[in-house]
């Protein structure tokens, strides 16, 4: 074999197994979205289960236990957060009081484990994409819901689910 | 002889880069094959979840007040009352599991039929699950034991379900490959489980 002939039987060695290795690397790849999809099913599940129980849940402390329609917002709390004693979801009797809480669940049906922080704001009643320092009629709950365990693969990116929920005062009449 | 020799290598390396390429393809078809029945098995589960948790989230629409809206409470069925076609008239819809001879032809034993029925009409199927279980809370977040009964009812504020859907075709492995045990076929699986299922209509 002449040494044209090996250089050109290298190369095509070189070009086969380039092929070879993107076909490998491509259906790792689709494995991993399609068990990052996965992963979004079972947190937008977990995601959802706290809105439900945010919806289930008072405006404010001040609205909590009064029938008293309010007239202004400055009767309601602030910050937001827990009043003393609250600590978890058994505790909790307002909107506002998930605000910094952070709570780890294992999803239904497998041992994955997903952390979710809440943040709970006011925002603008003309614009509930701004959060505002001030009192309003208007609170929104923001929740990232991520996956803790199994840790990620060394070639795997762990996605954050961002989901968001506005809870506006009423009174009934 | 060298030119033998030369051919000689030569079919051995075409060999093994073949039997490479030829590898390479059976992969892919099972992967192809895998991934296609997880996305198809994520899509149905989300396309039933919202349909079910839909009409669930609307018991108890059009009825006065105080009145019981549901009627049975059990592991894998529910009856409640619901304004479904939003005429005036309060309807009772049932949701119960079906056998698994229902779906004996499939290749999973276990999918079977959710089946969903509007008063005494003749029921639809509108799900294939393999796993579907509802619990049932109070207004203070306690689980009441199922099924429930009597004036129990009255108290269910929160429904849990949780469903889990499989791909009715089998992936199917090598008998070696079959753990003592295990199923003798790859199913994908995806699962849900809302935790905190509660009809606006129980928060008047």
């Amino acid at each position: 074999m002449s040494t044209g002939q090996t250089l050109l039987t290298i190369g095509a060695f070189i070009l086969l197994t380039t092929i070879l290795h993107g076909v490998y690397s491509s259906i790792g790849s689709i494995g991993t979205d399609i068990s990052g999809g996965q992963d979004g099913i079972l947190a937008t599940t977990i995601a959802t289960s706290y809105i439900e129980y945010a919806n289930g849940l008072a405006f404010d402390q001040a609205t909590d236990t009064s029938d008293v329609a309010l007239t202004s917002p400055t009767s309601l709390t602030y910050p937001p957060g827990p009043e003393p004693g609250e600590t978890g979801f058994d505790s909790f009797n307002d909107f506002d009081d998930l605000n910094g809480f952070s709570d780890e669940k294992t999803a239904g049906g497998s041992a994955r484990k997903y952390r979710t922080l809440f943040t709970v704001s006011y925002v603008d009643s003309t614009d509930v994409s701004n959060t505002v320092t001030h009192k309003t009629y208007l609170k929104r709950l923001d929740m990232k819901t991520w996956r803790t365990f199994p840790a990620p693969g060394t070639d795997e990116f762990i996605d954050t689910l961002r989901t968001s929920i506005v809870m506006g005062y009423f009174h009934f009449f | 002889m060298t030119a033998v020799l030369d051919a000689l290598i030569s079919i051995l390396l075409g060999g093994m880069l073949l039997l490479n390429v030829l590898g390479a393809q059976d992969v892919v078809a099972e992967d192809s094959s895998m991934y296609q029945g997880d996305v198809l098995v994520q899509e149905m589960l989300i396309t039933q979840v919202q349909y079910i948790e839909g009409e669930f989230r609307n018991m108890g629409y059009g009825l006065p007040p105080g009145r019981q809206t549901i009627l049975a409470a059990g592991d894998s069925s529910i009856s409640f009352l619901t304004d479904i076609d939003r005429n005036g008239v309060i309807d009772t819809l049932t949701y119960s599991l079906g056998p698994t001879s229902e779906l004996s032809a499939t290749q999973n034993e276990m999918d079977r039929y959710i089946h969903r029925q509007v008063n005494s009409e003749p029921f639809t199927s509108p799900a294939v699950v393999t796993f579907f279980h509802l619990q049932y809370l109070t207004a203070t977040g306690d689980t009441l034991p199922g099924p429930v009964t009597g004036s129990d009812l009255s108290r269910i504020r929160e429904v849990e379900l949780s469903m889990e859907v499989q791909n009715p075709y089998a992936l199917y492995r090598p008998q070696g490959m079959v753990v003592p045990g295990e199923r003798n076929a790859l199913y994908s699986t995806s699962y849900w489980q809302q935790t905190r299922l509660a009809s606006q209509n129980f928060r008047r």
